[in-house]
């Protein structure tokens, strides 16, 4: 009988790693670099003819239709709005937005300039941006320092604080309202952009650490490792490798707040309460509907004005959601 | 002046022992390989001494001072990992004199010794480029660098070439034994490929289990594994084992087994064998002493063996017999000339200068170096400079044996 051989060949070596959710996603990764059409080194380089890439637009012909029908259909109540905005009120009542074209002399801005100064959309632009933008930048910069410690610092049940984190989700906001509010009357912070400012940033939390602890967890931990070895503490990991290798996610969870901050109505009313100089455009919005129920005109304009600066946003960071930052840390 | 010292170290997580009552000296200057299959706890046993994972029971000394209580980044070491672990953000000069500049060492100091080290690995062009545009061997230059632009004492490698391919591989194990050499620096390598720590350590410490098995140089190591595993495990193509039993009176000792084996053991062998008289042992050969009757080399005492060739492997320079005795695969490493077809029965040539026998429960080696007649001991070994062993080694591994990927 033969005895052995004992394993001598190559093989891949897993360290008994107790950090799950990292190796899950390195597994992950492994499966893709491993993909079946080049299951032995990196993908040849890109090179096919032209003949080859026409063949595969072809064959992605219908997939494309589709996506860009749907777009379209999706787009078309939004540029009816869009173009509305910029009719006049007779014009609006008379003829439906697809007829604007017909008589392009009908165009105007005046609906614009109404909503901006004679509605206080001006000054709620303005306000938005007050509440809005600290509000964002406290949701990541918290959301960030905590989902490093969670994902990198050894803390004693890290992972059941981090489950205590998460299930705050599921609380509804309307519930912390009444409690909260107290709160602030006590702290005297009702009325007040700090108020407003920390409440935002309390609700956006419990999803902001969800999304970054996760992310950061899958960096890959040879890197924080080496940074430590070289003599880095966990500030400088942080500002230095975790931060510059993140900021896809920052984005995105940055985009999340800001717009969920920016659209936000029922917040800015409890805790901001209505009055002109400190109302977010939300909340004069509302009262333009409210009390200019039939003026399409300007409704039209004022929630164009409200889009713009979201949009704005979008197309600024969208970039980041498809990079890859990652590319060349480790092999692969 | 860098001596390492691990201390009846141990490494437990929860209820599994990761690394057990692991004692070993590491000289200054030594090129130690770590080696032995996944899961065997020879990269923890790295992680412990770079102070990634704590250690749980022992103590680990660097040079004299215990360092299970520093800082990682106390310990004056320099690690490079299996994925090379290069910052993505950064430029390959920002990712060399990162530790230096977290050392807050003036600026044109860093770029003087940046420079230097990226000229010691051919690096200098790629110091502008991030690491994503560099290649696989490139990339491991550059963590290569970033680990010795730091002077550390004792230098740690984890399996730092198996994400390159088989001719990279290669070609970058003698540039490290190079900047082994060149550095005169502790180098502590980890892998689980032998043929790794055949031709670059100058002490090998095999592990299994999370338990050292031995250690010694590469050919003491060869020439005289302590079990069963170690046999196995060095060596490509792997030892051969047969179960057989001792027979025969003091002036004829022979291994026999049911299917008709019978093997006479050489003169010097027979007393470390008295004890074990007509029970089983485990006998071991390695497939480059089993010999074609026609070739066999001169002054080799040989003793015939009948096997089945069931396939043939023409490597050029030699053939691979795969051969089939009773139940028993094995494998057989012979001259090019050898005529050998598929099917056939064919007499072979064992060496029995080159046996191995190991104790069938415990599965220890039975005979003791001295036994066997051969002076080299693995405590003189010890005693030689680490220099000369460098040297010594590369005219000792057979060239064939570094080919072999």
């Amino acid at each position: 009988m033969k005895r052995g051989p004992y394993p001598a060949g190559p093989e891949g070596e897993s360290r008994g790693d107790l950090q799950d959710e990292a190796f899950e996603d390195e597994e992950v990764r492994d499966e893709k670099e491993g993909s079946p059409e080049y299951p032995f080194g990196p993908p040849p380089a890109e090179e096919e003819g032209t003949g080859a890439r026409l063949a595969r637009a072809v064959g992605r012909g219908p997939l494309h239709a589709v996506i860009i029908g749907i777009s379209i259909l999706w787009m078309i109540p939004a540029l009816g709005l869009l173009v509305s905005s910029f009719r006049e009120r007779q014009a609006i009542t008379r003829t439906g937005w697809w007829r604007a074209f017909t008589t392009p002399t009908e165009f105007t801005i005046q609906n614009y300039q109404d909503v901006l100064t004679g509605q206080g959309m001006g000054t709620a632009f303005i306000n938005s941006v007050i509440i809005t933008v600290p509000a964002t930048i406290l949701t990541v910069m918290v959301a960030a320092l905590a989902a490093y410690a969670f994902a990198w610092m050894p803390l004693p049940g890290r992972n059941w604080w981090f489950l205590l984190v998460v299930a705050l989700m599921v609380v509804p906001i309307q519930l912390t309202l009444i409690p909260v509010l107290r709160l602030f009357a006590d702290l005297g912070l009702t009325g007040t952009y700090w108020g407003i400012w920390l409440a935002h940033a309390a609700y956006g939390l419990p999803l902001g650490v969800f999304l970054l602890r996760n992310f950061f967890v899958a960096l890959p931990k040879d890197l924080l490792e080496s940074a430590f070895l070289e003599g880095a503490s966990h500030t400088t990991a942080f500002f230095r490798i975790v931060l510059p290798l993140s900021v896809p996610s920052l984005a995105a969870l940055g985009i999340f707040q800001f717009l969920w901050v920016w659209n936000d109505l029922l917040i800015a009313l409890v805790y901001l309460g209505g009055t002109r100089d400190v109302a977010p455009m939300t909340v004069v919005i509302s009262n333009l509907v409210s009390s200019f129920g039939t003026e399409w005109h300007l409704l039209t304009a004022a929630a164009f004005v409200s889009v713009i600066l979201p949009l704005a946003i979008f197309f600024a960071l969208q970039r980041y959601f498809v990079q890859g930052l990652l590319a060349g840390a480790v092999k692969g | 002046m860098a001596r390492v010292f691990y201390e009846n170290v141990y490494k437990r997580w929860k209820e599994t022992v990761a690394v057990k009552d692991f004692t070993l000296e590491i000289a200054d200057k030594e090129f130690l390989v770590l080696v032995g299959p996944s899961g065997s706890g020879k990269s923890t046993a790295l992680r412990l001494l770079a102070g990634l994972d704590s250690i749980s029971d022992g103590k680990i000394y660097i040079g004299d001072r215990v360092i299970n209580d520093v800082a990682p980044k106390d310990r004056d070491i320099a690690m490079v990992f299996q994925t090379y672990a290069l910052y993505p953000h950064m430029s390959v000069h920002d990712n060399v004199g990162f530790g230096l500049r977290l050392r807050k060492m003036p600026k044109d100091q860093i770029h003087e010794k940046v420079v230097q080290a990226a000229q010691v690995l051919g690096i200098e062009p790629l110091l502008d480029r991030k690491p994503g545009q560099l290649s696989g061997g490139q990339r491991q230059r550059v963590a290569l660098a970033r680990a010795i632009v730091r002077e550390p004492e004792v230098f740690l490698l984890d399996e730092p070439l198996s994400n390159l391919d088989a001719k990279l591989r290669v070609q970058t194990r003698a540039e490290i034994s190079k900047l082994h050499q060149r550095l005169g620096t502790t180098f502590i390598y980890v892998t689980h490929d032998q043929v790794e720590a055949m031709t670059m350590a100058t002490q090998i410490a095999v592990m299994n289990f999370g338990v050292i098995q031995q250690v010694g140089t590469p050919q003491f190591l060869y020439d005289h594994p302590t079990n069963i595993f170690v046999a196995g495990f060095i060596g490509s193509p792997s030892m051969n084992f047969f179960e057989v039993t001792v027979t025969g009176d003091a002036d004829q000792v022979r291994l026999v087994d049911d299917n008709g084996l019978s093997l006479p053991v050489p003169a010097e062998k027979r007393r470390a064998l008295e004890s074990y008289r007509d029970k089983k042992i485990v006998f071991g050969i390695r497939p480059e002493d089993i010999h074609d009757p026609n070739f066999v080399p001169p002054e080799t005492e040989v003793a015939p063996f009948d096997a089945e060739v069931e396939v043939t492997e023409l490597m050029g320079n030699e053939v691979f017999l795969h051969l089939a005795h009773g139940e028993t695969k094995f494998l057989a490493r012979v001259d090019p000339r050898t005529v050998a077809k598929q099917g056939i029965k064919m007499e072979l040539m064992v060496s029995m200068d080159n046996m191995h026998v190991f104790d069938f429960e415990s599965e220890q080696r039975i005979f003791t170096p001295e036994e066997e007649g051969k002076v080299e001991l693995d405590r003189s070994v010890e005693e030689e400079p680490a220099e000369e062993q460098v040297a010594r080694r590369q005219s000792e591994v057979p060239q064939d044996q570094a080919d072999q990927d």
